[in-house]
Parts: structure tokens; sequence; C-alpha cells
């Protein structure tokens, strides 16, 4: 079995992380609970990065660990928050510390960023945000949406800006040494996102024979071409899920909300499950057993 | 929580189970349904099994028309995957659905509403340091910006019901007739406020907020108390319809662990 020919684009975590300069900016992959890049997130917490800007619609504890951690100061989001289970404990002390700032964008808003950014126009047109203070009030972003008269109709339409960020790093079931990633169930924002940025790190759960994705190339949802540099990372969105492979953990989700509701119960989860471990470390302290309880199901893929 | 419980022993549902049902019979039958996180999964999964089979529901994440058998935590949760008709994208479901004119009516939560049915879901207190930073719009503004109809759901609270909203995130009839059209808005707006104590509508001619019925164990007064604006109060304001036998028995089949009705009793 030879590897198709193609460029070996496989570093490992720790390198991936090297590559992302303080003060850069990423689009962050994942949508909500599915297949956010969570082991990205607690590698830049153990080296340090500071002062990052992140790009996404919506993201849940990976975005709450990365604002506890002092490694992002600066979201272009829609949705920051943890759905069923309430409020993210971290941001919001963040925001009330002012160490935060959140420039609040639509989710359709986003995604059409990222859409705007992956097709080279400086622009994209939507109808909606018209009218509230997602146009009138920005944080950092001065030129953050404007509205226009259509030329074509004389209709008003918000244009918000597109986006192109220095980095795209996207969580995937699958991808070969050349970066073809293939991605199962809904996708997000992340095929625009993946398109939008300068330099894309592809994290993947399986590395697999490019035999096997060229055999499918209809199911290669972010070609390789793209990519510059795939990690294999297996289980690397727990606590969250990845369709196909895990469920999320209901258990140590609320845990993390529960405890991170104070400073010291943060630090208490920061010390113990990202700064004492290693991405293998911690692998370990998920355990066989929980992995075993939260592998997908046949047939239901969760 | 003792009033609660109390209210709800003497009435044999809580009010958690009114404000589903209520979405639910928002929902007609053959309509395309745009739902988020919590009560809106249940209202529309409730509808479908009761008086609406041929509605169809979306989840922003990507999810078109699923029919999961285990309740979702998420709309990006894999439970939609289930037998759904399509697992796409936010563009898809948000630009494609939603903009495109194709939601006939949309769900969304609100921490504060105004009386033209303005919502905040971003912030309470100052814009620069929050006292409390909420989620954001996720889907929100898109939803109320474009769905035909809109149904607001949350729980009734003089702090939630105000004059000045701390942060306008999605529009409703932002001042007035005409408001939405001035701004370039297409859809209708929202159509009915479902609370814990009462329906809510707006008055065709000022577009403000009016008193539609108020649930069964509630009172007018009851409402009046607990909004910080002048509520519009029709002369006969009728009570809202209980929770039929089988609305319930359908619901709690739903939820069986109670993670969005709460725990029984």
């Amino acid at each position: 079995m030879n590897e198709a020919e193609g460029e070996d684009k496989l570093i490992t975590l720790e390198e991936a992380i090297g590559k992302v300069q303080d003060g850069a900016h990423l689009f962050w992959g994942g949508f909500g609970v599915q297949r956010p890049p969570m082991a990205f997130a607690h590698e830049l917490v153990r080296q340090r990065k500071r002062n990052l800007t992140l790009y996404t619609c919506g993201s849940e504890i990976d975005f709450d660990i990365l604002a506890g951690a002092g490694v992002a100061a600066r979201f272009e989001v829609a949705y920051f928050a943890l759905e069923v289970h309430g409020l993210a404990p971290n941001l919001r002390r963040r925001a009330k510390e002012g160490l935060v700032e959140i420039e609040d964008y639509s989710n359709l808003a986003m995604a059409m960023r990222f859409l705007g950014g992956a097709l080279g126009v400086p622009f994209m047109p939507i109808r909606t945000m018209l009218g509230t203070d997602l146009v009138r009030r920005y944080r950092f972003r001065k030129d953050k949406a404007k509205v226009i008269d259509c030329p074509f109709t004389g209709e008003k339409v918000c244009l918000v800006p597109s986006a192109n960020p220095e980095f795209s790093v996207i969580h995937v079931q699958r991808a070969d040494r050349e970066g073809n990633c293939q991605i199962d169930g809904i996708k997000g924002e992340d095929v625009e996102g993946a398109r939008a940025g300068k330099k894309v790190i592809v994290l993947a759960e399986q590395i697999v024979n490019s035999e096997m994705t060229r055999s499918h190339p209809d199911l290669t949802a972010i070609p390789g071409i793209y990519v510059d540099h795939v990690v294999e990372c297996p289980w690397g969105s727990y606590p969250m899920m990845v369709y196909n492979c895990y469920d999320y953990d209901v258990e140590h989700i609320r845990m993390y909300v529960q405890q991170c509701k104070t400073e010291e119960g943060w630090r208490k989860y920061l010390q113990e499950w990202i700064l004492d471990v290693d991405y293998k470390g911690f692998l370990k302290k998920i355990g066989v057993d929980r992995m075993l309880k939260l592998r997908a199901r046949p047939g239901y893929g969760y | 929580m003792n009033k609660e419980s109390a209210r709800k022993n003497s009435l044999r549902y809580s009010p958690l189970e009114m404000m589903a049902i209520c979405g639910a019979r928002a929902i007609k039958d053959g309509e395309m349904v745009f739902a988020g996180t919590g009560l809106p999964m249940l209202s529309a999964a409730l509808a479908q099994k009761t008086h609406a089979p041929r509605a169809k529901a979306a989840y922003e994440g990507g999810f078109i028309d699923p029919r999961n058998v285990d309740l979702a935590f998420s709309v990006a949760d894999s439970r939609l995957h289930y037998r759904a008709a399509a697992a796409i994208g936010l563009i898809e479901t948000l630009g494609v659905l939603l903009q495109g004119g194709r939601i006939d009516v949309g769900f969304v939560g609100a921490a504060q509403i105004d009386e033209y049915g303005n919502i905040n879901t971003t912030l309470i207190g100052d814009f620069e340091r929050p006292t409390v930073r909420l989620p954001g719009s996720g889907g929100g503004n898109d939803i109320v910006s474009c769905a035909k109809r809109v149904v607001v759901i949350m729980t009734h609270d003089k702090r939630k019901f105000v004059k000045k909203l701390d942060y306008f995130t999605s529009p409703g009839f932002i001042d007035g007739p005409g408001a939405r059209e001035r701004e370039g808005l297409k859809a209708g707006g929202p159509a009915v406020v479902i609370t814990d104590l009462c329906q809510m509508d707006f008055d065709e001619k000022t577009k403000r907020i009016r008193l539609k019925s108020v649930h069964p164990g509630a009172t007018v007064q009851q409402v009046l108390d607990n909004v910080s604006f002048d509520l519009m109060v029709p002369e006969q304001v009728p009570t809202t319809s209980p929770p039929t036998e089988e609305e319930l028995a359908v619901l709690r089949s739903l939820d069986p662990q109670g993670i969005y009705l709460g725990k029984a009793e």
C-alpha cells in the first residue's frame, strides 16, 4: 500500500501551535458542540499564546477556555455561550473585568464574511442585522457593517466585510497527509471558513491513506490544495462531540460549568485538565471507560 | 420555586409545559419551522406529533427535517442527524432557507424585550463592561429579521419586559408602524410572545405589544405587575386553553428526563 504521491503535511499538535504567533487572527472551526478544535485550544494555552483574535459563528467551552486563560483578547462572533448548559462562565467574568472584547455579528453575517473571504471579494450583502445595534454599535472594528441602498433595486441592504484571518483551524473526521478532508454530518461554516484563512491547519480524528480520499473525491469537503498543515488528533474535540466518532460528555461539561463559576474553580480546571498534562496525558485522563461509553454507535453516529 | 410547584400541583402541569404547548399550537400543519435549543425543539416535535404532522423543522447548524429519537442538547447535536432529510451548513439554513424567505415560523428566546417586540440577547448593563455578557445574536437576529412569523418564548419577569433595551440585538417592530420596511426588513416580525403567565400579540395599528390570553391560574394583574411598560390590555382577556391530555402525554414523552421541562416533582 503505497501512499499516493503528494506532499506530506503531517506535523504534531505542538508544532502546529508553534506556527501561530502572538496577536494572530484565526478562523475557528466547528459549530457549537460539533467538531470544535478543543485540543488546539488546550495547546494554545500550554504554549501561552497571547492576544489572539478569533473569528467564528458560534463556539462554546473551547472559546471559554481561551477567554479564561487570556489567550484570546478579541472575538468576532455571533454566539458565545453553552446553550442548555447556560452562559460561558469565564467569558462572563473576563467581559466584566474588561479583559475581552466582543464584536457582535449575527450567525449569517459571520458565515457570509467567511464566504466573502474565500471568494476574494471585499464584502458580502445580507438582509439581516438591519435596524439594530448590530449595525449601529462597534467595539474595535470601526468598519463593522454598512447599510446602503442596493445599486440595482434601491432596497436597503447590510454589507459586512469579508474575513481573511491569518489562519483557519478546523477539526474534521478524516484527512489524508496531503490535507484532503472529509467531514461527516453538518459542516457549520467550516467549508467557507477553511477557504477564508491565509494558512489552513487541519486537525483530524483519523489520518487516512489518500487511496481512500481519492477514490471518493466527491466526499472531500476541503481539498488539500487549500491546506498547509495536518495534525492527527483523535478525541480532539472532547468533551464536545464529533459525529460518527463520539458523543459529548455531559458530565464533564456540567462539571466544567459548575466549577468555572469561580476564578478558583477555573484555575483548578486549567491546572488539572490543561497545564498538568500534554495532549496524550489529556487522553489518558479521559480514560478508556469513558471513551468506550462515549464512542459513537453505528447507525446513530453519537 | 414554591409558587411554581404549588401551581404545578394544582394544575397537574408546569408553566414550562404550558409554554412548550403554546409554542406547538403556534405552528400550523405544513409549515416550515426554524427552532433553537430548548423549549422550541419540544414545540416543533409536539406539533408534528399532534396537529401538524406535515410541519418540518430546520436547525441552524445545517439540519433539515430531522426525525431524531433522542432529545438534542444543541442545534448542532449529532442527535439531529437521525433520519434527517439533509445535513448541510449555516449558509444553507440561515441564508437559503431563512433569508431566502422559506421559513414560515421562527422561534427565539429573549433576555429583554420592549413594547415593540425588539429583543436583547447580547448583554445586560454597560456596553463596554457588561454586568452580564449574554450569548449574543447567534442566529436570533437572522430569524427575527427573516421568518414570516416569529414566536418569542421567555419567562415572565419585570426586568425582562423593559422600556429600553440594554442592547438592541433583534428587530421587532422597532419604533412602530412602517419601521421594519423603512430599515429594509422584508418579513413579518414577532407574532406572539409566550411566557409562563400569558400570551401576548401585537396591535395591528400601533405595533405595540398587547395581552392576548392569560394562562389558567394566572391573572391580568399578575401580568401587569411583571412588565415595566404600559401593556395594552383588551377589554376581554380570554384564558389560554389548558393543555389537553394528549398534548401533555406527547410532550412528556419527548423530554422524559426533564432536560427542558424541569424534573418531575
